[in-house]
């Protein structure tokens, strides 16, 4: 069970030129669990559409896919409820805007579960629990999601979502427009319910330290096409960064230029910050 | 939700984009005034006549216009069906009693699902629906039996075949020209061609500058608001409010919550849209140089010259009838 891409292409009408092509010949799989997957490529890269393809709110123009064991074609197919796959795949939008209209910051997080027919007490109680994960306190629930700041509000759109309690979880820059505190934390709370849940997860995203910090699996796409995919470690040490038009994460620039300007010798792939202080005071010891 | 053309600019090149847009305007004016003047069915044909020649002078493809006509289709049929059978003037064409019976209704039922069956194949709907309408009324008509439920004598006269399609001709025409204005006008330009022409309107004290920057600001967020419609569409089917899933009852949610985002992101847009708009130093109803001056050249005269015969003829047939 999963998320299987095969051949999956996807165009996009277009009255100036034919069609333009979001995603080529992508083929994939996700399994339901142990999956922390980032997914990365410049604006424009198709990014968004392979996501909103994982829960099936579009469909390919050609190939296939097969959605915790719904075969979705291009031409909507009667006998699948589409409804139901996104109890299986949550999609988190990057503008919260997008999905927030009840009074209450509880109304809000407790729609999506209405909407699979949870009962209402224990949906009050999804709210609560989703609300403490994504780090806000009981006091919001009573509050207006409109009166809230702009990472207040992604954060409840986060609940949202974590509310239906999907099986498999996709996030939409869920980082972007926080402070870093903010997104570190809410980088834990992903890591954490994926340690405990082992359910799969996927993250779009632009840090590359995050990427190198906390996924297992790293996917990118370039001009629509599938250009890498495989372990962060595996990504930074090849060259498909450069032609990629990515970054590389801190550590390794920083140590990357310790290692190229002081001649030290020194393992420049380090995850966090711990590590790379802990790789110079060895190597500055041993000078 | 994508076939929607009316003011969506689609650039190409021909005959009507190099025409002034004041003088498009005016021309379009006066050529509805004048459909609006035809008064039998044979006139009115040679105006469409007139306006598909006119597409194929400014290689318009008539399948784009087509196209934008999708969304009133609904409303041509409509009206179709009620001149048809509402209108009780002049000879009477054909009657014939329909009957509705055990059998009658069934044959209706089961033309009803070969309709629906065939169109699933996705060609000829409008072909398959006209047909489909024929044959309920031939399966009215001919399938009698003593024991019929119901009755009634349906009669259709001359005035009212000839006034269903009158209607839906001279609104195909009517649409054909808006919509040939909207494809080959720049909203910018649009705007400038109503604000040059609505100047003399400031002596009493309308302000055209204002007016036509609604009008503009109006038509450029028409396909914007449609996107963001979509994207909160697909934001809440995330959540399990998928459109064409689920029963009434929880339609009604769903709509209201994708008004309310729709609601509150065009707030923002036309705020952020404000912001932008004076933090270039927008000023209303200041005087601003343009970067593009709208000019009259040799075609905007043909056209100029075009249309006022179009409107004289009108009026002269008018006169004589």
């Amino acid at each position: 069970m999963g998320i299987y891409f095969n051949e999956v292409t996807h165009e996009y009408p277009s009255y100036t030129k034919k069609t333009y092509k979001a995603i080529q010949n992508i083929s994939l799989k996700i399994e339901k669990e142990n999956e922390f997957i980032a997914l990365i490529g410049h604006t424009g890269s198709g990014k968004s559409t392979l996501a909103k393809h994982m829960n099936a709110l579009i469909f390919p123009t050609s190939g296939s896919l097969d959605i915790f064991g719904n075969h979705i074609t291009q031409k909507r197919d009667k006998k699948i409820k589409y409804n139901s796959i996104r109890k299986n795949v949550g999609l988190v939008f990057q503008f919260p805007e997008y999905q927030l209209f009840e009074e209450t910051v509880e109304k809000d997080i407790m729609f999506g579960p209405l909407n699979f027919k949870v009962p209402l007490e224990e949906a009050k109680k999804k709210a609560k629990e989703a609300l403490s994960l994504v780090g806000l306190d009981e006091s919001y629930l009573k509050r207006n999601p409109f009166n809230l700041s702009g990472g207040e509000k992604k954060r409840v759109s986060i609940a949202g979502i974590l509310a239906i309690d999907p099986d498999v979880l996709v996030l939409d820059e869920p980082t972007s427009g926080l402070d870093p505190a903010g997104r570190d934390t809410l980088m834990e709370l992903f890591l954490d319910i994926h340690n405990k849940t082992k359910k799969s997860i996927i993250i779009i995203t632009h840090d590359m330290d995050l990427v190198y910090k906390y996924f297992n699996r790293a996917l990118v796409l370039k001009d629509g096409e599938l250009s890498f995919d495989g372990t962060p470690d595996d990504l930074f040490r090849s060259d498909v960064l450069e032609h990629n038009h990515l970054d590389y994460p801190n550590t390794i620039k920083t140590l990357k230029y310790l290692k190229e300007e002081l001649k030290l010798d020194i393992d420049i792939y380090k995850k966090n910050i711990d590590e790379v202080i802990k790789e110079i005071s060895r190597v500055t010891s041993n000078e | 939700m994508n076939n929607i053309i009316i003011g969506q600019y689609i650039p190409g090149k021909g005959f009507f984009y190099k025409l002034d847009p004041r003088t498009k305007i005016v021309s379009v004016i006066f050529l509805m005034i004048s459909v609006f003047m035809l008064e039998t069915t044979y006139q009115l044909l040679i105006a469409l006549g007139v306006a598909l020649l006119l597409l194929v002078i400014g290689q318009i493809s008539v399948l784009k216009v087509a196209k934008g006509l999708k969304p009133i289709f609904v409303l041509l049929i409509f009206t179709f069906v009620f001149q048809i059978a509402l209108n009780q003037e002049g000879v009477i064409v054909s009657q014939a009693v329909m009957n509705f019976n055990l059998y009658s209704v069934l044959a209706i039922v089961g033309a009803f699902i070969i309709w629906r069956l065939l169109a699933r194949l996705g060609k000829f709907k409008i072909l398959l629906f006209i047909a489909f309408i024929f044959g309920a009324y031939f399966i009215l008509r001919y399938i009698n039996y003593a024991n019929n439920f119901y009755s009634f004598n349906f009669v259709i006269y001359q005035k009212g075949i000839e006034m269903s399609l009158f209607v839906v001709i001279r609104l195909l025409i009517i649409i054909t020209f808006t919509t040939v204005l909207t494809l080959t006008t720049r909203p910018t330009d649009l705007t400038q061609g109503i604000e040059s022409l609505m100047r003399p309107l400031k002596k009493i004290g309308f302000n055209s500058e204002v007016f036509a920057l609604i009008i503009s600001i109006s038509l450029r967020y028409i396909p914007t608001i449609f996107d963001e419609a979509q994207k909160i569409m697909a934001a809440q089917a995330s959540r399990g409010a998928d459109f064409r899933e689920g029963k009434l009852k929880d339609k009604l949610k769903q709509i209201i919550s994708l008004l309310i985002p729709m609601f509150i992101i065009a707030f923002i847009r036309s705020e952020e849209l404000a912001d932008a708009m004076e933090s270039r130093n927008f000023v209303p109803g200041e005087k601003r140089t343009r970067i593009n001056v709208l000019n009259f050249s040799v075609i905007d005269l043909y056209i100029g010259v075009f249309t006022l015969l179009c409107f004289a003829g009108t009026i002269v047939l008018k006169v004589i009838t």
